[in-house]
């Protein structure tokens, strides 16, 4: 079976934001950036399904060069190759169009299953995954534990999480499209060998320019939605906000409890 | 799609009978909407025969038009059965917006059915505005920390979910009843492509954190297991229930009845204790409805810092063990 991964380059979650002089997008230069999280959980279902079917497992990133760090992170971990879209610049970028681009790289390739994440953690559509499904004309199933391959290899059986403790097991036709949750499998860290495995193996750079595209079917001028400015957000509660030392803090944190909210 | 209706589709959720609360909110934000954009409202509810109850209460509650799609298509719909039902009634009805909670179950069938329709669909927005008659959705990115103002472009119908919590659930009654209007779509062959085999019910009923009167909830920032161990200590001095975000439940270091949030449970302490939790939606939504709470998060700007009544800008493993101190003493 051949599986493929698409994996988002996201700044880290610990990140610091400023915006630019447009207000439109973030400060980028002082950013670091790592792969979004859902996706190194669906990376790990995929080679976990490779260890026990065997197959292949692509990893595919779209962006600029700077994603070529979390190609090479999926590889390092395991993955067999990948293929880089490469499309110009950074900034906000629409599920819609970056589906469309994916879906004409996947289809020249004979592929069984793709993952992606649930959502992005710095755009958070939640989207690009289902759409991309859309595209190709198969299944779907989004917000996936886990996910078992049937003996005849032509059905899958997955468990996706529902709200409030459900869970749905639902069984999909081959080829299909799921959108991986993270939950217990957690995903490994590459291995040294891993890594220097990783600088031997293939990636394919596309462009959508190889692919038949045209840049406005990718950029957000092709979409048809308009990012506009960006802000921080304005408090929902007057927040207490202690100051001092951390003994300073802590004391003043209990008395406020005690003596103010009364709930201690 | 020619003549274009005058209209704000709000998409009601239902299970077992019930609304679910994040579809009432829609209803709030078409409501908000409607005024300005000189528009009318109907509330669309999608099921078989069983949803008859369900529409004349919301029609009783709400006094607004509502839409029954009927299609005995099976009891549990897949979403691409939900697809070609909702894309023949747009296209047939064709609405100017079409608002929804973002669930599970519309992350699930939404973006499809967007693009089934060729249009976008902006998800999860949490407000809006309307500036010389243009339509903003305002939409939370880069994990909660900033804010991003969304329009389309193009011809509508427009595609928007709103996030859990974001406008009230207050019912709005208004007095003119136009009714209910009943469409019936014929039996669609259950697709092949996905079948539901069973829905169950998982987590143990062992750790009941929702009567729970103080919670001390740790999350991602303990960083690991071994470290984890200061929450309970917390928790143990305060006489608290010990609660978590998802990470730390992923990650092996406590049972998932721990969870907090829209996959675990939702609690309504007198107090709320959150270290190292950054805030995302899917943790708050299940810690509103607390009285009082507490965040120790070394990040000024992390989200959970908008829903807290206290804040402290610190490291917990700095600030935790002073906690933990003050604590035992004043036991004493
Ligand atoms: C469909 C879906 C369902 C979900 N369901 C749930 C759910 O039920 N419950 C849930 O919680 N999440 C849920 N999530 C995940 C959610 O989106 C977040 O990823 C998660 O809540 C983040 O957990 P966290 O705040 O612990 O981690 P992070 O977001 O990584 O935040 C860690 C925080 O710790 C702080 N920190 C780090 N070190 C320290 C230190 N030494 N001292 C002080 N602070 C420190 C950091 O500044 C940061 O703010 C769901 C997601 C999806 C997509
Ligand atoms: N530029 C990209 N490159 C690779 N994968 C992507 C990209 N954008 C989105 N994805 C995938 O789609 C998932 C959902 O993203 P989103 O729809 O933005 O929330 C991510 O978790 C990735 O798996």
């Amino acid at each position: 079976m051949r599986f493929l991964v698409c994996l988002k380059q996201v700044p880290d979650k610990d990140s610091r934001y400023s915006l630019d002089d447009s207000s439109c997008w973030i400060k980028e230069q002082d950013l670091t950036f790592e792969t979004n999280e859902a996706d190194l959980y669906a990376l790990e279902q995929a080679l976990r399904l490779k260890e026990r079917h065997g197959g292949e497992v692509v990893v595919l990133s779209l962006g600029d060069d700077r994603v070529l760090k979390c190609i090479k992170h999926g590889l390092a971990m395991g993955a067999d190759c990948a293929i880089h879209l490469r499309v110009p610049g950074s900034g906000w970028r629409d599920a819609f169009a970056t589906a469309r681009v994916m879906a004409q790289a996947i289809r020249r390739r004979s592929v069984d299953l793709v993952f992606a994440g649930v959502q992005s953690e710095d755009l958070a559509h939640a989207q690009t995954g289902t759409i991309l499904a859309h595209f190709l004309g198969w299944p779907h199933a989004t917000i996936v534990l886990e996910v078992q391959v049937d003996p005849d290899f032509v059905t899958i059986v997955v468990k996706r999480e529902l709200e409030g403790n459900l869970f749905e097991r639902c069984q999909l036709s081959l080829p299909s499209v799921l959108t991986i949750q993270s939950g217990p499998n957690q995903p490994r860290y590459p291995t040294l060998k891993g890594i220097m495995q990783a600088k031997r193996k293939e990636i394919v750079t596309l462009t959508p320019e190889d692919l038949g595209l045209r840049d406005q079917d990718l950029r957000a001028t092709g979409s048809r939605l308009v990012p506009g400015r960006l802000f921080f957000p304005a408090k929902k509660k007057r927040t207490v906000m202690l100051e001092g030392s951390d003994e300073e803090m802590a004391g003043a944190l209990i008395e406020k409890l005690r003596k103010e909210a009364k709930v201690l | 799609m020619e003549h274009l209706t005058n209209r704000i589709w709000v998409l009601l959720e239902h299970r077992d009978g019930r609304l679910k609360p994040v579809s009432r909110e829609a209803v709030t934000c078409a409501q908000a909407l409607a005024g300005p954009l000189k528009m009318s409202v109907s509330l669309v509810l999608l099921g078989d025969h069983t949803i008859e109850g369900l529409t004349h209460q919301v029609d009783r509650e709400y006094g607004l038009e509502v839409l029954a799609i009927r299609t005995e298509s099976g009891a549990v719909c897949t979403p691409e059965i939900q697809c070609e039902v909702l894309r023949q009634s747009i296209a047939q009805e064709a609405p100017y917006l079409v608002l929804m909670g973002h669930s599970y179950q519309v992350i699930d069938f939404a973006p499809r059915l967007a693009a089934q329709l060729d249009r976008a669909f902006l998800s999860n927005c949490l407000g809006h505005e309307i500036r010389d008659g243009k339509l903003h959705f305002i939409r939370p990115v880069f994990g909660g920390k900033l804010h991003q103002e969304m329009t389309f472009l193009g011809e509508p119908p427009f595609i928007v979910s709103i996030q859990p919590g974001a406008y009230s659930n207050q019912i709005l009654r208004t007095e003119d009843s136009p009714g209910v209007v009943w469409k019936d779509i014929p039996p669609l062959k259950q697709n092949p492509g996905r079948r539901v085999l069973e829905i169950v019910e998982e987590a143990s009923k062992k750790v009941d954190l929702t009567q729970a009167s103080v919670v001390v909830a740790g999350g991602r920032g303990l960083a690991s297991r071994e470290k984890f161990q200061l929450i309970l200590d917390l928790a143990e001095v305060l006489g608290a229930s010990v609660g978590a975000s998802r990470p730390p439940v992923d990650g092996g270091w406590l049972p998932k009845e721990h969870q907090i949030g829209s996959s675990g449970q939702t609690v309504a302490p007198r107090l709320y204790i959150a270290c190292g939790i950054s805030g995302a939606i899917q943790h708050l939504v299940g810690i509103t409805s607390s009285q009082c709470i507490v965040a120790i998060n070394k990040d000024p700007n992390a989200p959970i810092f908008n829903v807290a009544d206290y804040g402290i800008v610190g490291d917990v493993f700095k600030v935790v063990p002073l906690l933990i101190e003050l604590a035992r003493e004043l036991r004493r």
